[in-house]
């Protein structure tokens, strides 16, 4: 596949996220035309097959460039984003 | 251990209400003397400590770690909204224009957090006892429904990767 077709993300795990996946960040190739945010859960998914990842996925949220999105089925990402995978958050 | 996040790292972040604060280090005498004014004649002061069990398991130590560029925002957003909640509300003195609350101060450790040690401090200082109060619960509270960090519990005599990532509720 030629470059000019592809973009990139930054994907960001933390907590129950990152111990699925092994990773605490990893960079994914989306198509330059862009990837819908709710199909980046079955990308990830595809991509760490086995893990305990689709269990996480289905109780967190997604941050993208440091904001919360409260609606990611209106989001597209275009490339070059920070995507990150909040899980169920614990502080305090 | 695992390696943490390279976003979970030390952050501050000032706004007029007050600072929020990420760091591997809490010195809350400095915390609470960071709220100190004139004008207060209250200062509440919660402290979170690691606590020794969790459902009959004896806990050695808690870990945290943050996406702390998103998390230090939300804690901002947190103190403002608490302090515009209480200018709002009942609990302001009547018939007076005081501010309600003079500073507040949100300091979450991240990394290894043993028994007995803070693992958050937040202060608030204000003119009057309520608003102080009312205040940092408020600020307490939001955290941890909202802050982007999170705490992994580590019990005596358990494999450490099998330690779990709490969830608040």
């Amino acid at each position: 596949m030629s470059e000019s077709t592809q973009s990139s993300i930054t994907v960001l795990y933390f907590a129950a996220a990152s111990t699925a996946t092994g990773l605490t960040e990893e960079i994914v190739l989306i198509p330059s035309n862009g990837l819908p945010l709710s199909s980046l859960g079955d990308l990830l998914i595809s991509r760490h097959l086995g893990t305990d990842l689709a269990n996480v996925l289905q109780s967190s949220q997604w941050s993208v460039d440091a904001e919360m999105v409260d609606e990611p089925d209106s989001v597209v990402l275009k490339g070059g984003e920070e995507v990150a995978v909040i899980c169920p958050v614990s502080g305090g | 251990m695992d390696l943490p996040p390279s976003t979970s790292v030390e952050a501050t972040f000032e706004i007029p209400e007050g600072i929020c604060v990420l760091s591997y280090s809490l010195n809350v005498q400095q915390i609470i003397q960071s709220v100190q004014d004139d004008a207060a004649g209250a200062t509440a002061v919660f402290i979170g400590t690691t606590r020794n069990s969790f459902k009959g398991k004896t806990v050695t130590r808690l870990e945290y770690q943050a996406y702390s560029k998103l998390a230090i925002k939300t804690m901002a957003s947190i103190v403002r909204d608490a302090s515009q909640a209480i200018f709002r509300s009942d609990h302001q003195t009547k018939g007076q224009n005081v501010q309600p609350l003079i500073r507040c101060a949100v300091h979450h450790r991240l990394g290894t957090v043993l028994v007995g040690e803070p693992s958050i401090v937040i202060a608030v200082s204000s003119p009057h006892r309520k608003e102080a109060f009312v205040a940092c619960e408020q600020i307490l509270e939001d955290v941890k429904k909202k802050a982007q960090v999170w705490k992994r519990e580590f019990y005596e005599g358990e494999n450490e990767d099998t330690a779990e990532w709490k969830e608040n509720h």
